[in-house]
């Protein structure tokens, strides 16, 4: 419990820089509403298909988003030494990854809110349909998306190619959760009702998101030794 | 449509071969060029030793 | 001893390929519905198989090198990951031109191409990531957290891409199916240049462990050279 409590103060210090500044918000959900534009020139936006793909482009933007915010999540602990402050303290290593973690996917829901609202009015799509299952669908797989970025944001922190390195490391590994949330946004989109086939993606978010939380725990002190 | 099947196993064949090929090859450069790099740094190394040998030797004496 | 054993080995798998090809190309007659092209599967599927195979054991290797904390499991394991991505490309290579004459297209969505591009690209992250890390004992720690990472989302790729497409033929061999689906000749040979190509795999991973040694080698001597 004493872990959890600390993964929270670092969630609530890393969240409180960020709201001083905003500029992680900022960024990442002007470069939302940017890639939502762009795909409207990619395909017709009024056509029936974009209820279709409506799933795949809104979670892709989630995706890209993402990558600028977990590549400030670390970042900021460069200057000043702060990052080898956090590492000597008294903070393990497990809760200094979950409470990054955890600020994440504050940061990265407050950006799918906005995107969402823009991708409505952009694609004139109903997503206020199944609020709940919609909200449960993004924050199991923003989650499974924050920790994988938490973890590589601390793997390659150090590196000079940082923010070309964390993008092509961490798709591939998203790609499951990145298909099961896809499959079950676009059902939720089309307002059918939820079959196995959904429900099967629903488990593999879970399965995913357990086992990347457990194996970011795991390997907490590993990746994050200096 | 018989000869194209078979040109496009021979092309098969040979993609193969060719990527397995291009692989040894860069391994051998490397093996190469790592080489090269330890006689060199094995030289900096003893010169050093024997430079700081020289360099004992001279406040002894 | 070491230069022995890899030459031994390629001159083993030389000869047991020579003998395969001999079968394949003279003894084995034309699939009935394939044609000439359906030969490829001798090296396309060993080439998957090596590959895979090859990926579980640097995963195996990685969480040696994370629990003993010895720098050779490094090396083993970054061996390893480049010669089965050098593996994977070849699967996925002879797939592809075997599709187009098959199928009629160079490339499919189908779940086992999929899958085994994810594969590549998660190791060829691998790959990027040691170039990018100059320090050894950093190196080492970062891409053996890496590899386990990416091994075990290798098992959740395959299966989700499984059940979101499907198009490749299905399982043929007999381990799989019971039996029935390939001619028992073709199958022996392949399970026979499968021997042929893991050695192959193998000598190329013990050349490149030994460059490896040498790197380390290097790197300790420069050390001593700036020390003094």
């Amino acid at each position: 419990m004493r872990s959890l409590a600390q993964a929270f103060s670092v969630a609530k210090k890393d969240l409180a820089i960020e709201l001083r500044t905003k500029e992680s918000l900022n960024a990442a959900g002007a470069f939302a509403v940017v890639i939502l534009l762009l795909f409207s020139f990619a395909f017709d936006p009024d056509a029936n298909a974009t209820r279709e793909l409506g799933g795949g482009l809104l979670w892709l933007v989630f995706a890209f988003a993402g990558a600028l915010v977990f590549n400030r999540s670390f970042a900021r602990e460069l200057p000043n030494e702060c990052l080898d402050t956090l590492l000597s303290s008294a903070i393990s290593g497990a809760s200094l990854l979950l409470g990054k973690a955890l600020a994440n996917l504050a940061l990265l829901i407050a950006v799918e809110l906005v995107s969402i609202v823009v991708f409505g009015i952009f694609y004139n799509v109903r997503w206020w349909l199944r609020p709940f299952e919609l909200a449960a669908v993004c924050v199991l797989a923003t989650w499974g998306i924050a920790i994988v970025g938490a973890v590589f944001g601390a793997l390659t922190v150090n590196l000079r190619l940082r923010e070309l390195m964390l993008p092509v490391i961490i798709y591939p590994l998203l790609i499951p959760l990145l298909i099961a949330a896809i499959e079950i946004t676009n059902a939720l989109f089309s307002n059918q009702p939820l079959s196995a086939y959904e429900l099967l993606w629903g488990r593999v978010l879970a399965v995913f998101d357990i086992v990347f939380t457990v194996l970011a725990m795991a390997l907490a002190e590993t990746i994050l030794v200096n | 449509m018989d000869a194209r099947n078979f040109t496009f196993m021979f092309y098969g064949f040979l993609a193969a071969w060719l990527i397995v090929l291009l692989y040894v090859i860069s391994l051998a450069r490397r093996g190469a060029r790592l080489k090269k790099e330890l006689e060199q740094v094995k030289q900096l190394a003893g010169a050093g030793r024997s430079g700081e040998q020289a360099r004992i030797e001279d406040r002894i004496r | 001893m070491r230069e022995k054993l890899v030459i031994g080995l390629a001159v083993a798998a030389g000869l047991l390929l020579a003998y395969n090809l001999y079968h394949i190309f003279l003894v084995l007659p034309d699939e009935a519905l394939q044609g000439a092209i359906y030969r490829i599967i001798f090296f396309h599927v060993p080439a998957a198989i090596t590959g895979m195979t090859g990926y579980f054991v640097a995963l195996l290797l990685s969480v040696a090198y994370l629990s003993f904390g010895n720098l050779r499991y490094d090396s083993l394991a970054a061996s390893v990951v480049e010669v089965s991505v050098v593996f994977s490309m070849v699967n996925i290579v002879t797939g592809s031109i075997w599709a187009r004459i098959i199928w009629g297209i160079w490339w499919t969505w189908d779940y086992r191409l999929t899958s085994a591009l994810v594969c590549v690209l998660i190791f060829s992250g691998y790959l990027m990531l040691r170039r990018a890390i100059d320090e050894p004992t950093q190196r080492a720690r970062l891409s053996a957290a890496l590899c386990v990472f990416g091994c075990i989302d290798v098992v959740i790729v395959w299966k989700s891409i499984e059940w979101f497409r499907t198009q490749h033929p299905g399982p043929v061999l007999s381990i799989r199916t019971g039996g029935g689906h390939i001619d028992p000749a073709m199958e022996r040979l392949l399970y026979l240049n499968f021997v042929a190509i893991l050695m192959i795999a193998v000598a190329l991973v013990l050349i490149r462990t030994r460059q490896e040694a040498t790197a380390r080698e290097i790197d300790s001597l420069r050390r001593m050279a700036n020390a003094v």
